[in-house]
């Protein structure tokens, strides 16, 4: 009787002692972190000298200035001036189309996606389908679904369309600061090899890509660093001798329109600042000798000699950077469950693999997405529009908002919204909507 | 006014307690849709509480949930089997209806005290042996076998259930009365006010506290031997299969899960499905991870734990994931990467949670391709869900859940 109750003792004491060793057995993180970015070269800590006033010409009282001529810029001007505003177009370069055309990003990405009936239907129509319809009537785009395009033809085809619809055309010209009058933007400074001028306008545009005009708007943004590639393209790829003794397969790159020549994509370096001049002036110059030594390395394999190198593009692909904060962020849930705007200024396809929920959703299963006019109208400033892929989404989202396709939806809506806004007499914020999607839907776009 | 309460009063007296407390059962068992809430009857069985602390000899705050059922049962005898227990209300129901009144289980033994005994004996050794005989763990199990594919596990899930209902309807009360180790558990305790007198020496004892004082000694002797022998017999080998983050070694694993599919249930991207490999039955109905259905373990969820009452899977925080293992993520094949092909694509990078993967060029074919980090990466499947090609598929790391154990000191 002793022994037993003695073990029954200890049983019990043993039960109630291990009930109070280790109380909170949940697991809580541990302090592993990321080490953070080193700041920006370009900003860092320089001597600082002060402008002198002085009087600068103004080049135009214009209705509607849009900065930047890629597919975003382009679709603006061309809507805008059809809408019947008179529009300027400034342009760093010297042709039209971007990334698009100069930048040899050629495929039309995305022009197709997945209806509410589960089918897969185009998308992209307006003025970018039209640019699209006139390349494809020219021979100089293949594919249906997310076409390749020649690039000297996109960038002919642009200024034709830009000649037709009697915009103003500004090449060479770069648009470097704001004319505000406290939150209302009046127009913007360019500079050209004729100095430094003003171009004042009732409504601008910001369709640089990188948000250059918000950003010296002061309006707030969000900044992503991603990868920074360079595109180059490959001739006599017909020449190619498969039958060579020694002949290796070696990567050459996609199709373009032109029998020969193909075009090669680079993924770059990634978590690069895409509007830091000093790290794109060493992106560029790593690249192009990235780019040649590769270029050699095909031209020494047997049955590849006659491969030369055409061209890299005239500007680094910068995928993304600047994102504007506007009156809405559209979200990844947006696109995945056919949300319908009462703003909508167009429609959007898909062209890669998602996770949502918890899911993969892939290419070919994602939904057509709306994209609402309150994401390309910035909080703050008045009389700025955005439109590329520096308008307001989710950085989720960053793959098919940045894309050629988008970029010519956005800048339709804006162009037509500046347009309308003039014409109407009333601010770009407190535009009729319904006449909005009217002057849309006259010009083509497909509003669902 | 006074009509109204009269009636309502009337109506109560009409149903009775036992009425309403069926309602409120059927209430908590609509939590079983709710996702985060899949495991509640679980966390408020004291006999998968005892048996989960005594093993782990730790507390989490869901323990408080049954603590409070535990503390109920010292003062009211079987209180949670009357009024609570859903398992119990259908026993009660079939046991009403039964075959053939009156095949009495009046003299088979009250084996479920044994039973809680000798689980918690046996828990305190750090194997708890009956854990999976809880009756909130059988009606669970019941419900989560829906979410999973058909499979002899899944079977045996789904029988439990049933088997339990039926078993009443041939012998009235039999599970409830005599097999029940929950139950038992609350005799036991109700009872444990006696045992002062056990204690006391030379004091007299009547029949009754002596086969008390009895079964408490053997019982529990019988458990702790059996933890003590059994161990040596268990493959504790690490599994080749994938198991929830947060889980504890493989061994431990498989006594501490009740089967409850609670984890199965819950899980929001549905990648936890009943383990039904031949090598080791022990493991059978146990969560393992499956990425087949293209879904991943989502950073921001830890549900898997919350829902586990076992604490097979360590409770765990959301900011805490980062840290806990469930594999490694591998490129099978690197030459089918888009990039290889100069193809745009970024997917796996912006996919992971954990920055765990670069891309760079292969020192043999000089072809990019993803690069992971093994430090970093957790094995959550974001990436292989996301691969367009579908080139990325996670493998075992030798010792799964290491991280999480690690991490606990």
């Amino acid at each position: 009787m002793e022994r037993r109750s003695f073990l029954t003792q200890l049983v019990l004491t043993g039960g109630a002692l291990s009930l109070g060793v280790g109380c909170g057995r949940e697991i809580q993180p541990g302090t592993q972190k990321i080490a953070a970015d080193p700041e920006s070269p370009v900003l860092g800590d320089k001597k600082m000298i002060l402008e002198p006033a002085r009087q600068i010409p103004v080049l135009a009282e214009t209705d509607v200035l849009v900065i930047g001529g890629g597919p975003a810029g382009a679709a603006a001007a061309i809507a805008a001036s059809r809408a019947g505003a008179e529009t300027y177009l400034v342009e760093r370069y010297n042709h039209l189309g971007g990334l698009w055309t100069g930048g040899l990003v050629l495929p039309l990405l995305s022009t197709h996606a997945i209806d509410r009936q589960k089918k897969a239907r185009q998308v992209i129509f307006g003025i970018g389908g039209e640019m699209s319809q006139r390349l494809k009537d020219l021979g100089m785009s293949i594919s249906e679904v997310n076409p390749v395009i020649d690039p000297e033809a996109g960038k002919y085809v642009l200024d034709e369309m830009i000649r037709e619809s009697g915009v103003k055309m500004l090449y060479h010209t770069f648009g470097s600061q704001v004319i505000m009058e406290g939150n209302t933007l009046r127009g913007v400074f360019i500079e050209s090899k004729s100095g430094r001028m003003a171009v004042l306008a009732k409504v601008v545009i910001d369709c640089t890509g990188d948000g250059d005009i918000f950003h010296w708007a002061g309006e707030p943004y969000d900044v992503m660093k991603y990868h920074i590639g360079l595109v180059h393209r490959l001739g006599n790829i017909d020449r190619i001798d498969t039958g060579k003794t020694g002949y290796v397969k070696m990567d050459v790159g996609s199709p373009t329109p032109l029998p020969g020549v193909n075009w090669v994509n680079m993924h770059g370096q990634d978590d690069q600042d895409g509007v830091d001049m000093l790290n794109l002036s060493r992106l560029q110059m790593e690249y192009r000798r990235e780019i040649w030594e590769n270029v050699q390395k095909i031209r020494k394999t047997p049955g590849h000699e006659q491969v030369f190198l055409l061209d890299t593009a005239s500007q680094l692909g910068v995928r993304m950077s600047r994102m504007v904060e506007a009156e809405y962020k559209l979200t990844l849930e947006d696109t995945m469950t056919y949300r319908s705007f009462d703003d909508v200024i167009g429609i959007s396809g898909a062209w890669t693999s998602m996770l949502y929920k918890g899911k993969r959703v892939s290419s070919q299963e994602r939904p057509l997405w709306q994209i609402p006019y309150r994401s390309l109208l910035p909080k703050k400033t008045e009389n700025l529009l955005v439109a590329g892929r520096c308008f307001c989404f989710e950085r989720e989202l960053a793959e098919d908002t940045r894309i050629i396709g988008t970029c010519l939806i956005t800048g339709h809506g804006a162009g037509a919204a500046a347009g309308l806004a003039v014409k109407e007499k009333q601010s770009v914020r407190d535009l009729d909507i319904a006449k909005l999607k009217q002057l849309l839907l006259q010009q083509k776009a497909w509003l669902g | 006014m006074a009509r109204l309460r009269d009636s309502l009063i009337a109506v109560l007296k009409k149903i009775g307690w036992r009425g309403l407390s069926t309602l409120v059962a059927i209430v908590f068992s609509s939590t079983l849709l709710i996702p985060s809430l899949t495991g509640l009857y679980t966390w408020l069985s004291p006999f998968l509480m005892l048996n989960s602390v005594l093993a782990l000899k730790s507390l989490v705050w869901l323990n408080g949930v049954g603590c409070v059922i535990l503390i109920i049962s010292f003062f009211r005898k079987r209180w949670f089997c009357r009024y609570l227990c859903p398992t119990g209300l259908g026993c009660d129901l079939l046991s009403a209806t039964a075959w053939k009144r009156g095949i009495s289980v009046q003299k088979i033994p009250k084996i479920g005290r044994w039973l809680a005994l000798i689980s918690l004996g046996s828990a305190l050794m750090g194997f708890p042996l009956l854990i999976w005989l809880d009756p909130m763990s059988i009606f669970n199990g019941f419900f989560a076998v829906f979410s999973d594919n058909i499979s002899i596990p899944t079977l045996l899930s789904l029988s439990g259930l049933p088997l339990l209902l039926m078993l009443h309807w041939f012998f009235p009360n039999l599970w409830c009365t005599k097999l029940c180790p929950l139950g038992g558990l609350q005799d036991e305790l109700y009872e444990l006010k006696n045992i002062p007198s056990i204690l006391k020496p030379g004091r007299q004892n009547n029949s009754k506290t002596q086969a008390e004082g009895r079964r408490l000694f053997l019982a529990s002797g019988i458990g702790i031997l059996s933890g003590v022998i059994l161990p040596g017999w268990v493959k504790t080998a690490p599994a080749k299969w994938l198991r929830p983050p947060g889980s504890v070694p493989y061994g431990l694993f498989n006594l501490l899960c009740t089967r409850c599919g609670s984890c199965i249930k819950a899980c929001p991207s549905q990648i936890l499905i009943h383990h039904k490999g031949n090598e080791d039955i022990l493991a059978w109905m146990t969560p393992e991870i499956s990425f087949e259905n293209q879904g991943y373990c989502q950073a921001n969820c830890n549900l898997c734990s919350r829902v586990c009452p076992g604490g097979a899977i360590t409770l765990f925080t959301t900011e805490a994931k980062p840290q806990l293992s469930i594999g490694l993520a591998e490129i099978r094949n690197p030459e089918d990467c888009l990039l290889a092909r100069h193809t745009e694509c970024d997917r796996c990078i912006a996919a992971c949670p954990y920055h765990a993967i670069e891309i760079s060029p292969s020192p043999v074919t000089g072809l990019l391709r993803p690069v992971v980090n093994e430090t970093r990466c957790t094995g959550c499947g974001a990436c292989a869900a996301i691969c367009p090609p579908v080139i990325i598929h996670i493998k075992n790391t030798a010792s799964p859940g290491k991280k999480a154990v690690s991490t606990n000191s």
